[in-house]
């Protein structure tokens, strides 16, 4: 029973914990971001597992994980407002050539990380670019200054 | 043969400068902002609570007191961590030693609820009875302490007695020692 639910609790602070971090740990993963994502992940199996190291309790362990990762699914389809709390809202971080501070300052992006984003869309310098766009999933969406709109 | 289920495209996407769907919420994340900086202020109070022992294992958890008799000095923790092994250490005095042996008692609690794992050093005998385990150890010399390995088998509010039965006072006619023991999850 105490595998269950220490699953349960440590399938929600996790949650809690990666989300509030940043958003960075999602998709533009250094090495600096591999220490927490490796770290927490350790120490919340120890305390989901315990001593019992039996095949029954890792199963049992999974399929809560598992069960809590469908409902939260389930909820964040169900409730639109659930897929902000849950994956958090793209944020614009520079658009027609200013950067955008308040969204900047708050997510921890910094100017080299939107420039990183540009260079994989052939962008050459900052001016370049017309929007930058903070994804749900911690990616940079970069639109060029040349591109226009439908 | 059903048909397939559709429903037309709309432009439900939030645009910024009137051009790219986004679905910024500005309002939604400044809410945001403000309840992390309200979870990391909580991390650091969790933090330096479990520094302090308020979680078990750290200064505030221990605990150390003497029985009105003076038979017994005991020191044990008062926030223990469920599944967690501890030291419950029972020091005696002088009164607690009649005929060269030490008789002492404990509630059922200490096993049950706070998993006791042995006694050291082994009793000469254990009798159970009284909602509680009634011990005797051989004692040469003074001071002498015995010492209990515990491990909480469920998180919640633990309540322990102990009792030295054969102790020589005169009033009270028994020393006793109670406590409660907050296992934490």
């Amino acid at each position: 029973m105490y595998t269950i639910v220490h699953a349960i609790v440590g399938y929600f602070f996790l949650l809690l914990t990666v989300r509030v971090l940043s958003r960075r740990p999602g998709a533009q993963l250094t090495p600096f971001e591999f220490v927490i994502v490796f770290l927490i992940g350790g120490v919340i199996i120890l305390a989901t597992v315990g001593d019992d190291k039996s095949v029954t309790n890792c199963v049992c362990a999974i399929l809560a994980v598992v069960l809590m990762h469908q409902f939260v699914s389930w909820l964040r389809t169900r409730y639109g407002w659930l897929q902000n709390v849950i994956d958090g809202a793209p944020v614009v971080l520079l658009a027609h050539g200013e950067w955008q501070l308040e969204g900047m300052n708050s997510t921890r992006v910094e100017d080299d990380d939107v420039m990183a984003a540009a260079r994989t869309k052939g962008v050459m310098n900052l001016s370049g670019i017309k929007y930058a766009i903070l994804e749900r999933n911690g990616a940079i969406s970069i639109i060029k200054a040349n591109q226009k709109a439908d | 043969m059903a048909a397939t289920q559709t429903a037309p495209v709309e432009d439900s996407i939030a645009k910024i400068g009137n051009e790219v769907a986004v679905g910024e919420d500005m309002q939604f994340q400044r809410r945001w902002w403000r309840f992390e900086k309200a979870v990391w202020v909580v991390f650091l109070l969790i933090v330096l609570l479990d520094l302090a022992g308020a979680f078990g294992r750290g200064p505030l958890a221990k605990a150390h007191a003497n029985t009105r008799g003076g038979t017994m000095v005991v020191d044990y923790e008062r926030i223990e961590r469920f599944s967690t092994p501890s030291i419950l250490t029972i020091h005696f005095g002088p009164s607690a030693v009649v005929d060269g042996r030490i008789q002492l008692w404990v509630s059922d609690s200490v096993v049950k609820e706070l998993g006791n794992q042995r006694v050291i050093p082994e009793p000469v005998s254990s009798v159970i009875g009284n909602g509680g385990i009634l011990y005797t150890f051989a004692a040469t010399s003074l001071p002498d302490s015995v010492e209990f390995a515990l491990q909480p088998s469920h998180p919640g509010i633990a309540h322990f007695e102990l009792r030295v039965p054969g102790a020589t006072l005169d009033a009270p006619l028994r020393d006793e020692f109670e406590a409660k023991v907050v296992v934490m999850p």
